[in-house]
């Protein structure tokens, strides 16, 4: 096998048909960023799902002094009594694992950490401005019903919030997100079929003199098939270095940039990335070497 | 070294045979004259020898191998032992006589040493010394099937097939062709020729077979084309 005999037509194959080559290239590209977009926004659900997993509550938020809630209105805040009959209610239900009290300078400080940039939003606010609460952490996180039943508009609640109904809505949004990538990667990945396989016919067209003598000389199908396969592939492996770095651009701008506001310890790893990346290509580089053969079956007979 | 036994080819959409219980024995380093009216079964002869086409009943060996039982992995083997000439030189435009000629050794993975070496020679031995850097459109017909010539005879195959060489060039240039595939002949090579030239098979007299219909109506050898024509 003469390596250079086969590149110099695999070249001639691609030049002269450039434009075509060009319109591979892309949809291939496209196609892979999309289909590794899905790939990564799967393994960031799973990822951010794990994170929560242990660390949802439902925050039972108590009144302070002139809170703007109306339960609230002219109680003064909560008064102690109040706050351990809650919390003894709530420690005594089945479905509770333990209840923390996190005060107004413990909501402070985490309040700090999570917004350790933002220096204005800290300058406005001041301990007081912060309320009570209780965490509730649950057995099964699915359980939360009644335990909202049992504090929402319980004297000096001013709120209930489930952590997991947020995180729900979002994760939802995600899937349709992932699902819609994914639905427009297989559209992408069929319309990349068909336009190798016109390449391809194209090429073969081009070349069949040249093939015509081939297979009289006695040359091997390999041999005759290989220039076109490989045009095939280096479209396919080019459009699957675009998707790579369309892919790695996308981590950068638009997961990190989601996740500093999510769940600051679930980033998507580089090595996650990676894997999609090399997924992506070798899927690629698998559905233009199978475009190209079924399409010269039918038009280069040996 | 080409043994046809009752080998009849029908093609798809039609209902006369192209060749009809066809039986001839080609020996090794005959020269035969394969001669008939158009439609007669010469092209499908050579396509068949070549497994081209299959047969549709019938035996055929080629080169000592049964065409049957010869997997289609394989027909690339049998192919580099048949040379091919034809009446349209099937010249690659963009490639000079050289390239042309390297081509048929560079596809099927000859060395470059091995090349550089051969080709000159096949060169000279059609006729070309000094056009080895011509183009095939700088070439007259006779120059160009000459080079045609060489290509089919560089990888020094057992089996030179040529349909209708002669049927584009002129008859003083064709006695050149045919001085060519004589000195071919005279290599050891089979040579296979179909043809339409009377004038040519009278003056070569060798074994001449006629094809009518599909049929053999004449096998002869030091023929002449038939007196019919």
């Amino acid at each position: 096998m003469r390596a250079n005999f086969i590149f110099s037509e695999v070249w001639i194959g691609l030049r002269r048909n450039l434009t075509m080559t060009i319109a591979v290239i892309v949809t291939v590209a496209i196609g892979m960023a999309l289909l590794g977009v899905g790939l990564m926004i799967n393994s960031q659900i799973n990822s951010m799902k794990d994170f929560w997993a242990d660390k949802v509550e439902v925050s039972v938020f108590l009144c302070k002094k002139n809170d703007p809630f109306p339960q609230c209105k002219g109680s003064g805040g909560v008064n102690a009594q109040e706050q351990a009959e809650l919390k003894s209610t709530i420690e005594g239900m089945s479905q509770v694992e333990s209840v923390a009290v996190e005060n107004a300078a413990e909501a402070y400080k985490n309040f700090r950490d999570q917004n350790a940039n933002n220096t204005v939003l800290l300058s406005a606010i001041q301990v007081e401005d912060m309320p009570e609460s209780l965490r509730v952490k649950l057995k099964d996180p699915e359980a939360y019903g009644p335990v909202i039943e049992a504090v929402k508009g319980a004297p000096g609640v001013s709120n209930v919030v489930n952590q997991k109904e947020l995180l729900e809505k979002f994760f939802g949004l995600l899937e349709k997100l992932r699902w819609a990538a994914l639905v427009v990667a297989i559209i992408l990945v069929f319309a990349a079929t068909l336009l190798i396989g016109n390449t391809v016919r194209l090429s073969a067209y081009n070349r069949r003199r040249e093939t015509g003598i081939m297979r009289l000389v006695g040359a091997s199908n390999l041999y005759i098939q290989l220039p076109f396969v490989m045009e095939g592939v280096i479209a396919g492996l080019i459009g699957g270095v675009l998707a790579a770095m369309l892919l790695i651009v996308s981590k950068v701008f638009l997961f990190d940039g989601v996740q500093l506001y999510l769940s600051p310890n679930s980033q998507l790893s580089w090595e996650t990335v990676a894997s999609v990346i090399s997924v992506t290509m070798v899927f690629g580089v698998l559905i233009c070497v199978l475009a190209s053969f079924v399409t010269l079956r039918r038009y280069l007979r040996v | 070294m080409i043994h046809f036994d009752n080998v009849t080819k029908v093609y798809a959409n039609q209902n006369r045979p192209a060749l009809d219980h066809v039986s001839v024995d080609v020996d090794k380093g005959e020269f035969v004259f394969l001669v008939g009216p158009s439609g007669s079964g010469k092209s499908t002869f050579l396509r068949l020898v070549l497994k081209e086409e299959r047969p549709n009943s019938g035996a055929i060996h080629v080169a000592g191998k049964d065409l049957a039982r010869l997997s289609n992995f394989k027909i690339p083997h049998l192919r580099r032992r048949i040379g091919c000439v034809f009446q349209d030189f099937r010249l690659l435009p963009n490639k000079n006589v050289y390239e042309n000629v390297a081509f048929a050794l560079e596809v099927i993975g000859k060395p470059r040493r091995f090349i550089r070496k051969v080709v000159p020679e096949v060169v000279e031995l059609v006729g070309l010394e000094g056009k080895a850097h011509r183009m095939p459109d700088e070439l007259s017909g006779g120059e160009q099937q000459r080079v045609a010539m060489a290509r089919a005879f560089v990888n020094r195959p057992m089996i030179l097939l040529a349909d209708e060489p002669t049927g584009n060039i002129d008859p003083a240039t064709s006695i050149g062709i045919m001085k060519v595939l004589d000195r071919i002949n005279r290599t050891g090579t089979t040579v296979v020729m179909a043809t339409h030239d009377a004038a040519i098979v009278d003056s070569m007299r060798k074994r001449v077979v006629e094809l009518e219909d599909g049929k053999i109506v004449r096998d002869q050898s030091r023929g002449v084309y038939g007196q019919a024509y």
